[in-house]
């Protein structure tokens, strides 16, 4: 296979991501049956390390990937690459407004119904409308990255 | 993979210009590798300004490298 710098660098970004925050969204569904504060201290706590680790992750394996291909990284991103990121970047914007949207939705459903919830044991997670924000930010962020890497394998 | 209707000769032309490679010319038109070897295979069309790059490379006429052929 064949790839330039920049689509190594978005693998290991959708790589990193997928394994991390998938992690931390399975965490945070399995904190529906706790009692509401010490789920809401886990929920931050499991937030904080997903955030930490991401951080952590991407600048060991983006270092790597820049010292093993120093002069590709110098160079930067050529035409190509801004083409696909600005197509990436449209996909990603597009969920991330659905996202915000639902998440809008949520707020005000339990504003007029707040019984809403009682019914449903899953969705009893403490701080549910971040985590449906951060849902929505780390599921647009995997559609961009996807979406580039689909326009740089069908260009290949 | 579908190819799109800009046809082009910068293999053929990296060829006669003393088998230039595709990082050369990727070099010098200022692109990656992976661009260039796209555009060979009709698999990206470049922006009018890199097709005007990549003529002036080997001294020909934008149309000279490339065609537009319809479908």
């Amino acid at each position: 296979m064949n790839m330039s710098f920049r689509e190594k660098s978005i693998w290991i970004s959708l790589i990193s991501t997928l394994l991390i925050f998938g992690n931390y969204f399975l965490n945070v569904i399995s904190l529906g049956g706790l009692p509401q504060e010490a789920a809401k201290v886990a929920a931050l706590g499991l937030s904080l390390r997903a955030i930490f680790l991401i951080i952590i992750v991407e600048i060991i394996f983006q270092g790597m990937l820049v010292v093993s291909n120093r002069k590709a990284a110098e160079f930067g991103a050529d035409e190509r690459d801004k083409l696909f990121t600005y197509k990436g970047n449209n996909f990603g914007y597009t969920v991330l407004a659905i996202g915000v949207f639902i998440s809008l939705g949520w707020s005000v459903l339990l504003e007029i119904n707040p019984e809403f919830i009682a019914q449903f044991n899953l969705l009893k997670v403490p701080l549910m409308t971040a985590h449906i924000l951060l849902f929505s930010f780390i599921f647009s962020e995997v559609v961009r990255f996807s979406a580039q890497l689909y326009y740089y394998r069908r260009c290949d | 993979m579908t190819t799109l209707p800009i046809k082009n000769k910068i293999r053929e032309l990296r060829f006669f210009a003393e088998e230039m490679t595709q990082q050369e010319l990727a070099e010098l038109v200022g692109v990656t590798r992976q661009t260039i070897m796209a555009i060979e295979k009709c698999k990206y069309s470049p922006t009018l300004e890199m097709a005007f790059k990549i003529a002036e490379v080997f001294g020909q006429s934008i149309d000279e490298v490339f065609q537009y052929q319809s479908a």
